[in-house]
């Protein structure tokens, strides 16, 4: 692993016609980052990460990944990288247990005792036919195929999709122990929520074209979160939340608060602590929104 | 050398495959217990040219006429065709629609080996057919008194194979260049039934005999493998289309976008 970018592409664009595919990317990803590729559903966020796999040929532009070609080298890419697809498709009437050994056949064969160490991690049942298992459960499968190598680089297109939040608590752990020994996470999202915890960097994805690259850090400063808050008997008044720093907007509805904040959430949390708060609960985050404000605003990087 | 694909796709469809072999075997053992019965009050029917080419020349006064017609001519090729067809379709356009390719190409594998490898296992399904095939000759003959020796009946189920090879593979091009199910198959048997259709029908109209010649038909059954044994020739000819069109699915399926 002699090489500094993980991920490189100059151009790289997919041409679907009518304003459909992928366009001009310039993108680097270093060894040893996580890298969270965000945007909404139709961005192009698969359509970059088939390029970059070589299960389509881009219209024009180039990727190199690990400094190979990602056309005339594929085959090599291929073995160092574990992929999941976005739509995972497995064959129905096979046991977890089988596709993963016809997966790992096809590498020349795998260590199983990385395999049966991811399924416990995930806590998979290998022995059940995958047409028998919930989308959860056929992801921990997609999962386990796309570590099971212990490639250099992982693209891994929505991850989290279908996942319990104590599998996806186990993924992000994993992430970060590949990190630390330099492998490269390249997986996307279509919320910031999904790759806060665990991304370096991000970039947004528009409507085909890249939009922002930035650090969480930043992205976080930026990015305006909203809070549902339910109060007890006493509300504070709208006015004063609205006057705290960094917050935007405040709707109230009889003891249900929405606030929405930039920043740190802690002025808010200051002020609110003396009344009664029954619960607080984020929502997902506006991308659009967050590419908004960098256009309004172009220094806040 | 491993060949994880070429094994997968097999297993896939090695029961499904066994069950059609099975039931060929049981259709001409039931089409041989008939003879006795009826080869004598039938006979040869008095059919115009074209239809009596059609049905293998319509002779039930004899084992040999009654196989030709009964299995050689339509129901043999009909069952072998439909089998290589959808495994073919299904293992490269059908895995590619619905998304499995997908995952297997992320794979160290390389497009053209992955369809030489499915290629192989259509091969197998088609080679199932034949055996399933002369395994119900041998026993239909002996059940029907006898009359074809065991050369021609494995002539028959050797040229059925390669006819069963060259449909797949027309199939197997048809995925390879479209990716789309719907259109191998489909194209694929439209292919066999206007095959069969020129074969019977050319040789009738004056100045189109020759056609008869782009049709696997003629060199499947165009020399009567069950009365004369296998003809190399054919055999060449079915082969060397079955390679053509394989070579074509595997570059064409090389050059393209993956779909799903």
């Amino acid at each position: 692993m002699s090489y500094a970018v993980a991920i490189r592409t100059r151009g790289l664009t997919k041409d679907y016609g009518e304003g459909h595919g992928l366009f001009d990317l310039d993108l680097e990803v270093q060894r040893g980052e996580i890298f969270g590729f965000l945007g909404p559903n139709g961005a192009g966020k698969s359509t970059t990460m088939r390029l970059l796999l070589d299960l389509i040929v881009p219209t024009r532009g180039s990727a190199t990944l690990m400094e190979l070609d990602s056309r005339a080298q594929s085959l090599e890419i291929r073995r160092r990288v574990g992929f999941l697809p976005g739509d995972l498709e497995l064959y129905p009437r096979l046991t977890g247990e089988a596709m993963l050994d016809y997966l790992g056949e096809l590498r020349g064969g795998i260590d199983p005792r990385v395999r049966d160490s991811l399924a416990e991690r995930f806590d998979a049942d290998l022995r059940r036919p995958v047409r028998e298992l919930s989308t959860g459960n056929r992801q921990k499968l997609g999962l386990i195929q796309a570590f099971m190598h212990e490639p250099e680089l992982l693209i891994l297109d929505e991850p989290i999709a279908g996942l319990d939040p104590l599998v996806q608590q186990s993924f992000h752990a994993l992430l970060q122990e590949l990190a630390e020994q330099g492998r490269t996470v390249f997986l996307s999202s279509h919320t910031l929520s999904e790759v806060e915890r665990v991304a370096h960097r991000v970039a947004i994805l528009r409507e085909g074209r890249l939009a922002v690259v930035d650090s969480l850090d930043n992205l976080r400063d930026i990015a305006v979160r909203r809070l549902d808050i339910e109060f007890g008997r006493s509300t504070p008044a709208a006015d004063e939340l609205r006057a705290l720093p960094g917050v935007r907007e405040v709707i109230v509805n009889g003891r249900h608060v929405v606030v929405a904040f930039e920043g740190s959430a802690d002025p808010l949390v200051k002020a609110i602590a003396n009344h009664e708060v029954r619960s607080i609960r984020s929502r997902d985050d506006d991308l659009e929104e967050i590419f908004l404000r960098y256009y309004r605003d172009p220094d806040q990087t | 050398m491993s060949a994880p694909t070429f094994a997968m796709a097999v297993r896939l469809r090695i029961r499904s495959t066994v069950l059609a072999a099975l039931g060929m075997a049981s259709v001409i053992l039931m089409v041989g217990a008939l003879f006795p019965a009826v080869g004598d009050s039938i006979g040869r029917l008095d059919l115009p040219k074209g239809v009596s080419e059609l049905l293998g020349g319509a002779d039930y006064g004899t084992i040999r006429g009654w196989m030709r017609s009964e299995i050689g001519a339509v129901y043999g090729p009909l069952v072998i065709a439909a089998i290589a067809i959808t495994a073919a379709a299904g293992s490269t356009a059908g895995e590619e629609e619905s998304g499995i390719l997908g995952l297997v190409l992320a794979q160290p594998i390389g497009r053209s080996r992955l369809v030489l490898e499915k290629a192989g296992a259509v091969a197998v399904a088609v080679l199932i057919i034949a055996v399933g095939t002369l395994l119900g000759l041998i026993v239909g003959v002996a059940v029907a008194g006898g009359g074809i020796g065991l050369g021609d009946q494995a002539a028959l189920a050797v040229h059925l194979a390669f006819f069963g090879f060259a449909t797949g593979a027309v199939a197997l091009a048809l995925a390879g260049i479209t990716g789309r199910r719907a259109v191998a198959a489909g194209g694929a048997g439209a292919f066999a039934v206007v095959g069969f259709l020129i074969n019977g029908f050319a040789p009738l109209v004056h100045g189109v005999s020759w056609l008869k010649y782009a049709s696997p038909f003629y060199y499947y059954a165009g020399h009567d493998p069950l009365g004369s044994g296998i003809h190399l020739g054919d055999l060449a000819v079915l082969a060397a289309a079955t390679a053509a069109l394989t070579a074509i699915a595997a570059v064409s399926f090389r050059r393209r976008d993956l779909r799903g």
